[in-house]
C-alpha cells in the first residue's frame, strides 16, 4: 500500500510549500508531521528524504492555515501532551464539528462525574467540557456506527475505556493502535449463533480466518483527525 | 490540598517499592521496583528504577539506571545516568555522562558525554563535551562547541553552529596542550547529513549539508553542498561538490 504512494522529496516539498527547514523540524518535534512520513532514500546525491506527496502538502498546507503561533502550539500540546487522560476539550468546540454525535458523547461521558453545577460568576458561563479520551470515544465510535449493532457499540466502548485508561495517548499512533469489532459464526449441534468480539490491538494482528473484521478504526488517525480539527476551529 | 506524600531515604543498601512520595533520595545504593512518581529524585550513591520515573527534578551525582521511560521538568546529570526507555525533560544538564533510548527535550546543555542511541529532539541544544547520536537530532538551535568527539546520524533545524572548541582563543600553548591530551583531531563532529535555515561549521566531517545560508570553515571535509541563498567556503575547507538549488 505505501509502496504505491506517491514520493516527493524535502527539497521540493519545502520549496513548493515555501517553508524552510527549520519549520519543518520544528513541526516533525511537535509531531505535526509524523515521523514515519520521513522516508529515507538513497540517491545519487548522497541520502534524501522523501514523504508522501498527498499527505505532506495536504498537512502541510494545514498547518500553514493555523497562524497563530499559539494555535499551533494548542495543537501541538494535543498531539504531544503526556497526562492525555486528564485534558479536556471544551464540548462547544466539539459540537460545532460536523461528525460530533450527542448521544454517543452522552454515553461516553457516562464514567465521568456530571459536570457540577455552575458556580454563581458573574464573569460569564462556566465552560462544558469532556475528556479528551472520552472525545476519542465518541470518534471512534462513530466509525463503527453503520456497522455496529447497539450492545456490539457498547462492548466497543467498554473494549476502548479499558485500552486508553493509563495508556498515554501519544502512544497511540506509534504503536498503529486499532479498534476491531470482530464476529464470529458458532454451529454446534444444529444451532448456530453469532458473537460479537471487540479489540483494541497494536495493528498488525492476525485472527483466526473464521473471525470476520467487521471494521477496524485507526486510533491515532482518529486522535490526529479530532486534534487538527480542534486546531482549525481554533485558528 | 494534597493529601501528605511519603519521602523515602536510602543511606545504606536498600529497595523500596515504586509508587507516590514526595522525595526519594539515595546515597547509598538503592533500589525502586516498579513504576515512581516523585517530585523530587536525587540520587549520590548508586541508584536503580526499575520502572517508569515520573519526577518535576531528577538529580543525580552518583549514578541512576532507568529501566524505563524517564519523564521530568529537571534532569541533572553531574555522575552518570541511564535511561533505557524514552527519556522526555524539559531541561537536560549534563556535566558527567547521560545515556538514553531517545531523548525529547525543551533545552539541552551537554558538558560532559551524551550518547543516545535514537533520535535527540530539543527546541535548543548546547554542546561542549561530545555526544553520540544514533538518529536524527533535531532542534530549532543547535549550538556545538566542539569539546570531544561528536557524531549523529542526521542533523536537522534552524540554527546550526559547530565551532571548534574554547582553547584556540587562549593561545596557541594552550590549546597544543589540550589537543595532547584530549588527542589531536578528536574534536570533531561527524554527520551524514546536516540539514538548516543557517549552517555554520567548523571542523566537521558530512556526506550532505543542505541549508539557505551555509559557511563552511576550517578544517571540513563535506561531500556536498546544497544552498539557496549563500555560501562561503574557507581556503582550508574541503567540499567535494557544492550546488546552488
Amino acid at each position: 500500500m505505501a509502496g504505491e504512494e506517491k514520493l516527493i522529496s524535502k527539497k521540493e516539498v519545502l520549496e513548493r510549500m515555501g517553508i524552510s527547514y527549520g519549520q519543518l523540524y520544528r513541526w516533525r518535534r511537535k509531531g505535526l508531521i509524523p515521523e514515519d512520513w520521513f522516508i529515507r532514500r538513497s540517491t545519487f546525491t548522497g541520502q534524501e528524504t522523501f514523504f508522501p506527496e498527498e499527505k505532506i502538502l495536504e498537512r502541510i498546507a494545514h498547518v500553514k492555515s493555523l497562524k497563530e503561533e499559539h494555535a499551533l502550539d494548542e495543537l501541538a500540546g494535543l498531539i504531544k501532551r503526556k497526562a492525555n487522560a486528564k485534558l479536556e476539550v471544551t464540548l462547544d468546540r466539539l459540537r460545532k464539528l460536523d461528525w460530533w454525535d450527542e448521544r454517543l458523547c452522552e454515553m461516553c461521558r457516562h464514567p465521568e462525574p456530571p459536570v457540577p453545577p455552575e458556580p454563581p460568576s458573574p464573569g460569564g458561563k462556566r465552560k462544558e467540557t469532556i475528556s479528551l479520551n472520552a472525545a476519542l470515544c465518541v470518534a471512534a465510535l462513530r466509525r463503527l456506527r453503520d456497522q455496529a449493532g447497539a450492545e456490539e457499540e457498547d462492548l466497543a466502548k467498554r473494549t476502548l475505556e479499558a485500552a486508553l485508561a493509563g495508556e498515554p495517548l501519544e502512544a497511540l499512533r506509534e504503536r498503529k493502535v486499532t479498534l476491531y469489532l470482530l464476529r464470529k459464526r458458532l454451529r454446534a449441534a444444529g444451532i448456530q449463533a453469532d458473537i460479537s468480539l471487540a479489540a483494541v490491538a497494536s495493528s498488525p494482528v492476525t485472527f483466526d480466518p473464521e473471525t470476520e473484521v467487521v471494521q477496524s478504526v485507526d486510533l491515532g488517525a482518529v486522535l490526529e483527525r479530532i486534534q487538527l480539527e480542534l486546531g482549525k476551529e481554533e485558528a | 490540598m494534597n493529601e501528605s506524600k511519603p519521602s523515602a531515604t536510602i543511606a545504606g543498601a536498600g529497595k523500596i517499592s515504586g509508587g507516590t512520595y514526595e522525595r526519594i533520595s539515595i546515597s547509598g545504593a538503592g533500589k525502586v521496583e516498579g513504576d515512581v512518581t516523585a517530585e523530587e529524585i536525587r540520587i549520590s550513591g548508586a541508584g536503580r528504577i526499575d520502572g517508569r520515573v515520573e519526577a518535576k527534578e531528577v538529580e543525580t551525582s552518583g549514578s541512576i539506571v532507568v529501566t524505563k521511560d524517564l519523564v521530568a521538568d529537571e534532569l541533572k546529570v553531574s555522575g552518570s545516568g541511564r535511561v533505557d526507555g524514552h527519556a522526555k525533560v524539559k531541561e537536560l544538564k549534563c556535566s558527567g555522562s547521560f545515556h538514553a533510548g531517545r531523548l525529547s527535550c525543551d533545552y539541552v546543555k551537554v558538558s560532559g558525554r551524551l550518547r543516545v542511541d535514537g533520535d535527540v529532539e530539543s527546541e535548543i541544544f548546547k554542546a561542549s563535551g561530545g555526544f553520540e547520536i544514533g538518529g536524527l537530532l533535531s532542534a530549532d538551535r543547535v549550538e556545538i562547541d566542539l569539546g570531544g568527539r561528536c557524531q549523529a546520524r542526521e542533523i536537522g533545524g534552524g540554527k546550526i553552529s559547530v565551532t571548534r572548541g574554547g582553547w584556540k582563543d587562549k593561545g596557541l600553548l594552550l590549546d597544543g596542550i589540550v589537543r595532547l591530551f584530549v588527542g589531536a583531531g578528536s574534536a570533531e563532529l561527524r554527520a551524514s547529513q546536516i540539514e538548516g535555515d543557517e549552517i555554520v561549521l567548523e571542523e566537521t566531517i558530512a556526506d550532505v549539508v543542505r541549508g539557505k545560508t551555509i559557511e563552511i570553515g576550517p578544517g571540513c571535509q563535506i561531500g556536498r553542498v546544497e544552498y539557496t541563498e549563500s555560501l562561503t567556503v574557507h581556503p582550508s575547507a574541503r567540499v567535494g561538490d557544492q550546488a546552488k538549488v
